[in-house]
């Protein structure tokens, strides 16, 4: 298809009405290997006042397509198409040129908020900057009221003091905040957000994204929202366009998107998701494969290589994108030659989604499994220093500060919470398991204050191993796989032809082939790596696997993989996990039982349905209703408790209730049941069979300032 | 993710004020210096033997004579180190008294002006090589892979392997040429100053004059470490994500690297500062031999030659000086460049 | 499809190989330094300079102590290659000699204060706390000592009659002493971020001893930085030897070494040119070998996927020039 045929495409509305026109957006880049084609024909409208997500996994062009509309690429990109802002096109103006609408007819937010803003300039001198620019008669009183203004719009509280702050005295949080006031600063018709809350924690992230929703609603802006997260988008946007190897693999409003796509793709990523306001009833649909480096030109569709449902017509040609017709029509369209086919299909036969493993242990009631890690009472405490030649303590970090749980023989038991709550220190005092730390750990039987020959810690390395969060840390760079795998057996003392053998049936158990066992990691994906680091694990025989944050460093699609693989290791080798994770919907999906924790201690724990489905702790309900869910209908009628504030940090924390400050069932107490919270710490208490949480007035109504609900489907306050 | 930015110096946690840091660090190095100054001391004392060179003079003294010489300037060999480090440490705590050489003359009066020739040779050779290495710095860094980045860094990287005494040497070689084959003194290569000149500014042309050879071969040398770090650094921070949002903002490429990574990019060098010090005092030392300047350096080479003790100790007392005045000198630019390290 | 099968062989091979992996790694290390140019020229050029004064006395007749009266201060000839002093010494043996001094002094210095070095970091950033402040303290107070001066104390006291040790090796145990702060500093932090690597933690958590982590994990990981800090710390040495004996502090006559040459010619620079710029220029040939060497050897001990990249496409190459 030429470009002028493609402007004829009929879409939705009229081009001529569009703040934002995209046509056959085109770029390569020169890298070491050859010419990457990293955007290969992207076509789209963004109307004024409509939000746009663009969904891809990494790599699939969603960033790239954004800087090119900002002109921000460097200059060895080679862009071709037309990029048309209110009529006037951008492609091939200079860079000074472009500065005229960069900032004021057009803005940016970006990914990282902590290293988005220049260190050494205060907030407000970056604000001011952005007014400068593009308003250089500006009075500066003028423009220091001007971000003031922008500051209390966004959030921040007591502005004019914090004007003369330095970005490293800001959470991240804040500094993502004020990246909003920046790019808000000049009313732009249109705002590109890349990945703004990818780096956030969840509660943080609600109120980021309502703060968007804020910003788009006092400057009228178009809005594109460029993420991974099909959550994320579902409440937001209007309109979806999914990405894959730099190509639309289909566009269409968000309900036809999420409820009836039509390209193998997109139907996978929704299956690749788990849901945390669903019990889990099956698998995860498991993309295989990689996505294609683009180096090359496919000579067919792109994801065949990958499609449970590519046939020999898949491989002749790259498919266009063609309108859904029986759709109601109107702009679904998917670049997929079987389309017609694929109206009522079941995703999880498609993609041949295992069935869900059952283990051993399925049927034997939890007080009858033996116990295979028992935690009590522990704390792990920092004393904070202050001074650098004498140094005086200041205070007590209590990182964590009194856990106490068990975990049965064939159950995944995990630890959520946002980051800085502990959750990983409780990991770490775990793994060192030493006599000197306060409480008691046993695994296994053998307990921390008594075992303490090397004999009987070398067995109790055996009975415990980890996976860690980022796969490519956790493989040694000058280690071959087969060096990786053999390490622990070594250790054990394994004669070397049973390692051999050891080592190529575990790689077979992860799923990677044995004869990759002589590359080395940076020649595997990050899922690979992951299922390498699984079966560095389990090369000793473990029962009990801990398990930190093991996917999120992962792709969707990969990740649904990797979390099947856990799956089945548990139900075949019967073996017992305790992961850590703050992605609450894969918790969800794997775990048997959950504890929340928040500045240091449990605050909710027992059975996942029961926390997930009737959470009584206010901490709790926060966090399950911060967590965006594929389900656009869902999401814009949910209603959310956006908690104010960040986490504080876990330094003398008071004597009452940690969460009082910024709990929504204390702002709305009356004075006098207030001291409670103040002077007391809260046990926890059962509520029911296998639940138990910690909050004196759980039933107490939230206060009304920390709720949001986003009314029907059509007004969205957009 | 990993901090985009070194962790500059003194940011303990956010809160001790700088001059409070810095007046802690000095307490530390004060207490290094006397540390590095006594086991000076010692190692001077076990290792140097005056009598020789007394035992050379003309008429021969006798070897009484010698101790006794020797034991009047408490440098009696036969002493024991202990003592003798006693002795001279009261002396210098309670009178600021350095002792005496094997000739009878003050430590203290051979100090006094000598400090402030090779001061102020090392603090005009400093200012210079930072100004010059930085400047070259953004200019390369600006014109990457450009001709005369590569002429520019590629010399830089000549430099280190070249050692200081030759590079001065050579330029006073060709200061020497210069001046025979025009046929008049263009460049003074020897001395700091032209015996018999008029008080006044006829004197001061004459100082700065004296100044230009050595001052300019020490920078020639010093510069190219400050222009390499100074490019690499603005470079590495030319596609920070900062520059990028400056750039959303609506700065071109160029006023965003200007004012963004540039300064961003001086944090590190500031810290290098504590380096530049130590390395300009020894190139000091070795111009001052070349130069024949009648500094600190010169002298107290020419006073170990003779196996005087007592300012072999206190040349090492003044360089542990100098060397602690630029660890704090780079605490104290850290500061003014980064906001993260606070100042009260 | 014979690419691909010829790949296959070739990775088929490689794992017959694998029996041997500690060989086969430093092959692919050396492989890779081969593939710089100009890192094969410096260390050829490295190579012949040792051989060079190791041998080279054994192509002239003269010693350094024969004075040959026929050629006094006399230009380079074919009975005096470099030609002679103003003593009537033949330079051409004076300079074997010297360069002997400079690179015994390079490779013993250089060698030494880096294995010190790593040992000294490593400690202090295995034991931390108390150690690594008392350990540190005692590197700061010694970075704080100008070791110039300690060098000209050390070594005027020796000159002076009094059985003592040779100056130059006086001169080497002064810059032993000195040198080894900035790289232990530095493998100091580098291994203190090693150790808090999950590789290195998932070790600890499997069981593994210490010494075991050392050797495995910490040690190859910073062997490239360490090969690094070694050729640098060699080209220290030299250009401190050079600069200290230039001035007339570092190693004293009867010692002969290639600062000591250059000083002494410095005097009649323009009457005998020859005695200066010889030497100088086989100092440059040392020196300048060092760094040529650096980036091959950066390039061989890096890890990175780039090299790993390069190898495999060549190997793609030849795999597609074999079927061609």
């Amino acid at each position: 298809m030429t470009t002028v045929e493609r402007l004829h495409v009929p879409g939705t509305r009229a081009p001529g009405d569009a703040v934002l026109s995209v046509r056959d957006l085109n770029v390569r880049f020169n890298s070491e290997n050859g010419v990457v084609h990293a955007v290969r024909g992207v076509d789209f409208d963004l109307m004024p006042g409509k939000t746009l997500g663009i969904v891809g996994e990494s790599g699939s062009g969603k960033s790239v397509t954004s800087m090119a509309i900002m002109g921000l690429l460097p200059d060895a990109a080679e862009i071709d198409g037309s990029v048309m802002l209110k009529g006037q096109e951008l492609l091939g103006l200079s860079d000074s040129q472009m500065c005229k609408y960069r900032g004021s007819e057009l803005a940016m937010i970006f990914q990282d908020p902590l290293s988005s803003l220049t260190p050494v300039f205060t907030i407000g001198d970056q604000i001011v900057e952005a007014l400068t620019v593009h308003n250089p008669k500006m009075s500066s009183k003028a423009k220091a009221a001007r971000a003031v203004e922008l500051l209390r719009l966004v959030g921040i509280p007591s502005p004019e003091a914090r004007l003369k702050s330095f970005p490293h005295e800001f959470s991240g949080g804040m500094r993502q905040r004020v990246m909003i006031a920046i790019a808000i600063a000049n009313d732009p018709r249109v705002l590109i957000a890349d990945e703004p809350t990818t780096a956030l924690d969840v509660t943080i992230q609600a109120q980021v994204l309502e703060v968007m929703h804020k910003a788009q609603e006092e400057t009228g802006a178009a809005l594109i929202m460029i993420t991974h997260d099909l959550g994320v988008v579902a409440g937001m946007a209007d309109d979806i366009m999914v990405m894959y190897a730099g190509k639309p693999v289909e566009t269409g409003t968000v309900d036809q998107l999420y409820y009836s796509p039509r390209m193998p793709y997109t139907m996978g990523l929704l299956g690749a998701v788990p849901r945390v306001d669903k019990s889990a009833q099956t698998s995860l649909v498991p993309i295989e494969g990689m996505p294609p480096n683009l180096l090359t030109a496919p000579t067919g569709c792109s994801f065949a290589p990958r499609c449970p449902l590519a046939g020999p017509e898949c491989l002749d040609g790259e498919p266009a994108l063609l309108t859904v017709a029986d759709d109601g029509g109107a702009g679904h369209r998917a670049a997929c030659v079987k389309l017609a086919q694929l109206a009522d299909v079941d995703v999880h036969e498609v993609f041949k989604a295992p069935p869900v493993p059952v283990s051993r242990f399925a049927g034997v009631p939890r007080e009858e499994r033996g116990t295979v890690l028992r935690l009590n009472d522990v704390k792990k405490h920092f004393p904070l220093m202050k001074g650098s030649l004498f140094k005086k303590r200041i205070g007590t970090v209590k990182a964590v500060d009194g856990i106490s749980f068990d975990v049965r023989e064939g159950e995944c038991f995990s630890i959520v919470g946002e980051s800085g709550c502990g959750k990983t220190t409780t990991l770490l005092e775990i793994m060192e398991f030493n006599k000197d730390q306060p409480g008691e750990v046993e695994i296994g039987g053998l307990n921390s204050k008594s075992a303490v020959s090397g004999s009987q810690k070398q067995a109790m390395r055996k009975e415990l191993q980890m996976v860690f969060q980022d796969p490519t840390g956790a493989l040694d760079p000058r280690f071959t796989v087969y060096e990786v795998l053999a390490e622990p057996l070594q250790n054990q003392g394994m004669p070397k032809e049973q390692i051999r053998k050891r080592i190529m049936e575990l790689m077979r158990l992860v799923g990677l082939q044995p004869d990759h066992v002589n590359r080395f990691p940076n020649q595997f994906s990050g899922g690979q790596r992951q299922r390498i680091g699984i079966a560095r694990a389990l090369a000793v025989n473990p029962k009990l696997v801990v398990l930190d944050e093991p996917v999120s460093a992962l792709d969707v699609s990969v990740q649904a993989g990797v979390i099947n693989l856990l799956d089945k290791l548990r139900a075949e080798l019967g073996l017992s996990y305790l992961m850590v994770a703050h992605d609450l919907s894969v918790v969800r999906h794997i775990s048997n039982r959950v504890a929340v924790m928040y500045l240091g201690k449990i605050v909710e724990i027992g059975d996942v349905d029961s926390v997930f489905d009737s959470p009584r702790h206010p901490y709790t309900r926060a966090l399950l209703s911060a967590i965006p869910v594929p389900d656009p209908e869902a999401e814009r009628t949910r209603e959310r408790i956006i908690l104010s504030g960040d986490l504080p940090t876990p330094l003398d924390a008071p004597q009452g209730c940690n969460f009082a400050s910024r709990c929504p069932i204390f702002a709305a107490l009356p004075e006098e049941k207030r001291s409670t919270c103040l002077d007391l710490e809260p046990p926890l208490e059962s509520g029911g069979t296998d639940h138990r949480f910690a909050c004196f007035f759980p039933d107490r109504e939230l206060d009304a300032d920390m709720l949001v609900q986003h009314e029907t489907a059509d007004a969205g306050g957009l | 993710m990993p901090d985009a930015f070194p962790r500059a110096v003194g940011v303990q946690d956010g809160r001790t004020p700088v001059i409070k840091y810095l007046l802690k660090r000095a307490a530390t190095y004060v207490v290094m210096i006397f540390l590095t100054t006594s086991a000076g001391y010692f190692l001077a004392v076990s290792t140097m033997s005056p009598s020789l060179i007394e035992q050379e003079k003309i008429p021969r003294p006798t070897p009484e004579q010698v101790a006794r010489s020797l034991a009047s300037k408490n440098l009696d060999p036969a002493m024991n180190p202990w003592d003798r480090y006693v002795q001279w440490l009261t002396g210098v705590v309670t009178r600021w008294d350095w002792g005496l050489g094997p000739d009878g003359g003050s430590v203290n009066s051979a100090f006094g002006d000598r400090v402030w020739v090779s001061t102020r040779l090392f603090l005009a050779a400093i200012i210079l090589t930072l100004v010059i290495g930085v400047a070259l710095g953004v200019f390369t860094a600006a014109r990457q892979y450009k001709a005369s980045d590569r002429v520019i860094t590629s010399y830089s990287y000549l430099t280190y392997i070249v050692p200081a005494p030759i590079a001065y040497f050579l330029v006073q070689l060709a200061a020497i040429n210069i001046n025979d084959a025009s046929g008049q003194t263009i460049f003074y290569v020897t001395g700091i100053s032209t015996p018999g000149m008029d008080p006044g500014w006829p004197t001061f042309v004459d100082l700065v004059a004296h100044y230009v050879v050595p001052t300019f071969a020490i920078t020639l040398v010093g510069w190219g470490a400050y222009q390499i770090a100074q490019r690499q650094y603005l470079l590495d921070n030319v596609n920070a994500d900062f520059v990028r949002t400056a750039r959303a903002k609506g700065l071109t490429r160029n006023q965003a690297i200007r004012k963004h990574a540039l300064r961003v990019s001086f944090i590190p060098v500031a810290q290098t500062i504590a380096f530049a010090v130590p390395a300009i005092f020894v190139g000091g030392f070795f111009a001052e031999s070349i130069f024949a300047w009648p500094g600190i350096g010169f002298w107290s080479i020419d006073a170990i030659g003779k196996q005087d003790v007592n300012a072999a100790t206190a040349t090492l007392a003044y360089g542990s000086v100098i060397f602690a005045v630029g660890a704090v000198l780079a605490d104290l630019a850290t500061a003014l460049v980064d906001p993260r390290v606070k100042v009260s | 499809m014979s690419v691909v099968n010829e790949v296959t062989a070739e990775m088929q091979a490689e794992r017959l190989e694998h029996d041997g992996v500690v060989i086969s790694k430093g092959r692919i290390i050396f492989r890779r330094f081969l593939r710089n140019k100009t890192a094969v020229a410096g260390l050829t050029l490295f190579l012949f300079l040792v051989v060079f004064s190791v041998l080279g006395q054994f192509l002239t007749p003269w010693t350094k102590n024969d004075i040959d009266p026929a050629y006094i201060g006399d230009a380079p000839s074919a009975e005096h290659f470099f030609g002679t002093t103003q003593a009537g010494v033949d330079l051409y043996i004076l300079m074997v000699e010297g360069l002997r001094t400079s690179i015994v002094i390079g490779l013993v210095v250089g060698l030494g204060s880096m294995l010190f070095a790593a040992v000294y970091g490593c400690v202090m950033a295995l034991y931390g706390g108390k150690v690594d402040k008392v350990m540190l303290f005692i590197l700061e107070a010694l970075i704080m000592m100008p070791s110039l001066l300690v060098v000209a104390v050390v070594t005027s006291g020796g000159s002076v009659g009094k059985a003592s040790l040779p100056s130059w090796l006086t001169l080497t145990i002064v810059l032993l002493v000195f040198n080894w702060m900035g790289p232990a500093r530095l493998i100091r932090s580098i291994s203190m971020s090693l150790i808090e690597r999950d590789f290195v933690k998932a070790a600890r958590y499997m069981g593994v001893p210490t010494r075991d982590i050392v050797r495995k994990h910490l040690i190859p990981n910073i062997g490239s930085l360490l090969v690094l800090e070694i050729t640098r710390g060699v080209t220290l040495a030299i250009l401190l030897e050079v600069s200290y004996s230039f001035i007339g502090v570092g190693i004293k006559p009867p010692d002969m070494s290639l600062g000591i040459l250059i000083g002494q010619a410095s005097q009649q620079v323009s009457s005998f040119p020859w005695m200066f710029w010889f030497p100088l220029l086989a100092m440059f040939a040392l020196t300048g070998s060092m760094a040529m060497m650096n980036d091959g050897l950066r390039d061989a001990f890096d890890p990175s996927s780039a090299s790993v990249g390069r190898t495999r496409k060549r190997k793609a190459r030849t795999a597609q020039e074999k079927t061609a």
